[in-house]
């Protein structure tokens, strides 16, 4: 900056011109982002469609074909069963999981209790446990119980993740709504229940079908619990779509297909609650 | 010290016009205040000055210069944010500082300048904490003293006393109207208070709806409001604007008030303005009219009595002595020589003959 | 119910998830690490040889230095990448318009794909004679052509970051969107007026307002760094040779080929210790009172 303003004034032309420069730049460095981030799906997808002699032709016009879809679901690859899996315990784990979290995280966002601090902390600091040191103990549990390769097994384990990124979240979500109404509810007259009946539920089920969506994308895309704790009967999707890799090579037109049928259901459910995703990882820390 | 012009300036949002067609003309050296409620397009219109915002429509000039096209730090303009906006990561006087530090202003000169511009708002125990050590007021200062230590040809201040408290917020006043007046730069103030107005302004742009409605010394806008509008905005309480009929220089109203007006020409719906201390409070059957109290309030230094004049209440300013009940028949009188007439179909004051 | 009792009932069932999924395996899992216990050889645990696990691991174990060097490496790399990244995307984004409204919808989209699938598709897209990636790699920098990425320690270990970053920085990406927008505005006019460029706006008050977030996020893809797993089973192997072996995956070695559990066991507590210690540096950031600096 130098000169009078009248000199500045006489140069803007300039900085007008460098303005567009910068935005064009911006536009292509967007625009290059945006191939990153599709490519990887979007390759996926074409590939499920192609038949495996096309597969390796690294171009965008090939006859399309539905074989590989018929293909995963038909006999040995019986598809559709590790998707009924994926299912069972993805709602399951969410149906035992978010009615215990809100509970809990009700109590710790509105009461204060003896040692809440650290059993705060306590829940917050699962998240961060790694997953191997957890499914070690319980894989030696179930085998004495019988329970390798049942969705018993799985649900249970899933609950370790699901439950304290549950109660975090829904934390967060409670600690926004003021206390306000509810404790007029109270000098109403309700009871503490009839107040979370009327007051609370009405105004944080948007927060609990996000924490839902959350949990459920959580469960259907963990792998390594159902890597060592299944092997026929309960196996799930992520699981499912490594047994493409065969003797015979990896069938990757077969693996898209699977990739695709796990996928789409989790695009769909995450951009329904896109606004609301941040929150979740961060615990409200952000916001 | 620069002039500020801004010349049919239009600011729209999508179908939304926050500032429409307006022409202002700062001289240099003033104090000018847009005073408006919020969302009338004062902010924006200071913004535009400041170069935050980009005009839709219209050129703005600095010192005669067209600076549509300069960034803000192009401009050489000072401006104090309404919550001051410091850095929060850096000392007071890291904050001072920084406007030098960026025109490569040398250590010492800078941290000498710091010291000048701190003492001037009496800051100087504070150089070296942050900003969330301070209370509001003395945050105000960083501010103050931050705009005033690079001796820009223009000061910006949008609503900068309305996060004080009170008290505060009366000592500051004074201290900008004084720092002003020394200083002599240029002075671009907003504010929806119409006490900041009145006491700082050398000259008053009242705004509503992205338009200028009055743009006059503080004691014309007083005096003569230009519309219904101006008169209700300013004033604390503000003008009394009852509605009634005026015709061959009569005004009438239900309740019994008759006024007579210096206005030949007009005749059809219009309201009288007239401002609670014009009105004096007397004995029943003594004064032009009477009518029923509604309320007593005594503010301390005054009480204020509103009384019904047919549908429409009426505030009158008494001595703070004066007491009475509330449904007691009082007489009122209005001073004739103060009285307004509004057409009620233009808004617009109607001038006397 | 009187809310003394109730609220001790509400929590009752989470925390008996809590301690029955977590708290248990991990008391467990710490008993077993002072154990001998090799599957293979007996289906109960053995005697205690104290602390012997974890001396081993930190003197005579080339696999668990091995492990931890990679897995060293990758948060190395992926950390700094991720971040770098995903701030300067979210700088990108922050402008209202319609090119950054299509880019902010699809940020969620990696994130949403298991993440042994984007193992499984990255090693599609990098197979060395029909990959699309690696035919892409090898055109734009030609001494890049005959180098089997997926087959190569520093490529694969490369390739196995690359895909971490797809799936996360658009995520962390979000987050910073969010720090973003909980900025006050007025710090960054305010510097505007007071004469700074865009980039001295950026670098005097944008980038260190935004620090507490950046820091969180640097720790969460630390821990996810960490842990990594899948993509390593999915993507590498682990190979070429232990190249891209990490801690998780090497536990997951020790326990389920070699049936170890003892040794395994004292494994996976070095990382949670790790990972603990970060947890509470995270905690520190997160639960702070709003205006703490």
């Amino acid at each position: 900056m130098s000169g009078t303003l009248a000199q500045r004034a006489a140069r803007a032309a300039g900085a007008r011109r460098r303005r567009l420069v910068w935005r064009g730049v911006e536009t292509a460095l967007l625009l290059a982002t945006l191939l990153i981030i599709l490519f990887p799906i979007l390759w996926m997808a074409l590939t499920a469609f192609k038949r495996p002699v096309d597969l390796f032709d690294l171009t965008v016009f090939f006859t399309p074909t539905l074989d590989n879809f018929r293909t995963i679901f038909a006999h040995p690859w019986n598809i559709g069963a590790t998707l009924l899996n994926s299912t069972i315990v993805a709602l399951t784990t969410v149906v035992i999981a978010i009615p215990a979290s809100t509970l809990a995280a009700y109590a710790f966002s509105r009461f204060e209790m003896r040692g809440k601090g650290l059993l705060f902390f306590a829940i917050l600091a699962t998240q961060f446990i790694p997953a191997v040191v957890v499914v070690l103990p319980f894989y030696l549990l179930f085998r004495d119980l019988g329970l390798l390769d049942t969705h018993v097994a799985l649900i249970i384990v899933n609950l370790a993740i699901v439950t304290p990124f549950a109660v975090w979240m829904l934390k967060g979500f409670l600690d926004a709504v003021p206390n306000e109404s509810e404790e007029a509810a109270l000098v109403d007259g309700a009871t503490r229940l009839r107040v979370i009946i009327d007051i609370v539920v009405p105004v944080i089920w948007p927060g609990v079908l996000v924490t839902t969506v959350f949990c459920f994308i959580l469960t259907w895309n963990e792998f390594l619990f159902a890597l060592i704790l299944t092997r026929d009967d309960a196996v799930t999707l992520p699981v499912g779509i490594t047994r493409f890799r065969t003797e015979r090579g990896d069938l990757w037109e077969l693996i898209a297909a699977a990739g695709i049928l796990i996928s789409i259901p989790m695009f769909l459910l995450a951009s329904v609650i896109q606004r609301h995703f941040v929150g979740g990882m961060t615990g409200g820390a952000v916001k | 010290m620069s002039s500020i012009s801004l010349q049919r300036v239009t600011k729209a949002w999508g179908g939304f016009t926050a500032v429409r067609d307006l022409t202002l003309d700062i001289r240099q050296g003033e104090f000018m205040v847009l005073l408006g409620p919020s969302g009338c397009g004062k902010t924006t219109t200071m913004r535009m000055i400041a170069g935050l915002e980009e005009p839709t429509a219209g050129d703005v000039l600095i010192g005669g210069v067209r600076v549509n096209d300069l960034a803000p730090r192009e401009r050489d303009i000072a401006m104090v944010f309404q919550s001051y906006g410091l850095y929060p990561h850096m000392t007071v006087a890291d904050n001072i500082g920084y406007p030098l530090k960026l025109r490569g202003v040398g250590r010492e000169e800078r941290a000498a300048r710091v010291r000048q511009a701190a003492a001037r708002v009496e800051l100087e125990p504070l150089l070296a904490r942050r900003p969330r050590e301070l209370s509001g007021g003395q945050r105000q200062r960083v501010a103050l003293a931050r705009a005033i230590v690079r001796q820009p040809t223009v000061f910006l201040m949008d609503e900068p006393l309305s996060n004080l408290d009170a008290k505060l917020r009366v000592s500051t006043r004074a201290e900008i109207k004084h720092l002003q007046h020394e200083l002599g730069v240029t002075t671009v103030y907003v504010t929806h208070d119409q006490i900041e107005a009145m006491t700082l302004a050398h000259r008053v742009a009242v705004m509503a709806g992205g338009e200028i409605r009055q743009l006059d010394t503080p004691e014309v806008i007083y005096d003569r409001p230009a519309d219904l509008f101006v008169a209700g905005f300013i004033g604390s309480p503000p003008m009394n604007l009852v509605p009634g009929a005026h015709a061959g220089g009569v005004f009438t109203a239900p309740g019994g008030l008759r006024a007579v007006t210096r206005v030949a020409r007009h005749a059809g719906p219009a309201l009288l303005g007239i401002r609670p201390e014009d009105v004096t409070v007397l004995p029943a059957g003594q004064g032009d009219l009477d009518a029923s109290i509604y309320a007593v309030e005594l503010t301390g230094d005054a009480v204020l009595v509103t009384a019904m004049v047919g549908p429409a209440r009426v505030i009158a300013r008494a001595d703070r002595a004066w007491r009475a009940e509330i449904g007691a028949t009082v007489a009122l009188r209005l001073d004739t020589t103060r009285m307004h007439l509004f057409d009620a179909a233009t808004t617009k004051r109607l001038q006397p003959d | 119910m009187h809310d003394r009792v109730l609220k001790y009932v509400l929590i009752i069932p989470a925390a008996l998830i809590v301690v029955g999924t977590t708290i248990w395996p991990l008391g467990v899992s710490l008993i077993t690490s002072f154990r001998d216990w090799r599957l293979a050889r007996s289906l109960t645990p053995g005697g205690f040889v104290g602390a012997g696990h974890y001396v081993t691991a930190f003197t005579d174990d080339p696999d668990f230095s091995n492990a931890l060097a990679v897995t060293a490496r990758v948060v190395a790399l992926d950390v700094p990448l991720t971040v770098l990244l995903a701030l300067g995307l979210a700088l990108l984004l922050r402008r209202a318009g319609v090119l950054q409204s299509v880019t902010r919808a699809v940020l969620i989209l990696p994130f949403a794909v298991s993440p042994a699938l984007v193992g499984i598709s990255f090693r599609f897209m990098f197979n060395a004679e029909t990959g699309v990636l690696s035919w892409a790699a090898g055109t734009a920098i030609p001494p890049l052509r005959d180098v089997v990425l997926l087959a190569d320690p520093v490529g694969a270990l490369v390739v196995l970051v690359l895909s971490d970053a797809w799936r996360w920085a658009p995520y962390m990406t979000l987050v910073i969107l969010g720090g973003l927008a909980a900025l006050p505005r007025e710090p960054e006019e305010a510097a505007r007026m007071d004469g700074a460029t865009e980039f001295q706006v950026l670098r005097d008050v944008t980038i260190p307002a935004l620090l507490p977030v950046l820091a969180i996020v640097a720790i969460l893809k630390t821990v996810f760094a960490l842990k990594m797993f899948d993509q390593v089973v999915t993507l590498t192997g682990g190979g070429p040779g232990q190249s891209t072996v990490t801690l998780a995956y090497l536990v997951y070695s020790i326990a389920f080929r070699w049936y170890d559990m003892g040794y395994a066991s004292a494994v996976a507590w070095i990382l949670t210790a790790m990972l603990v210690f970060l947890a509470f540096w995270y905690m520190r950031l997160v639960l702070r009172k709003p205006g703490q600096t």
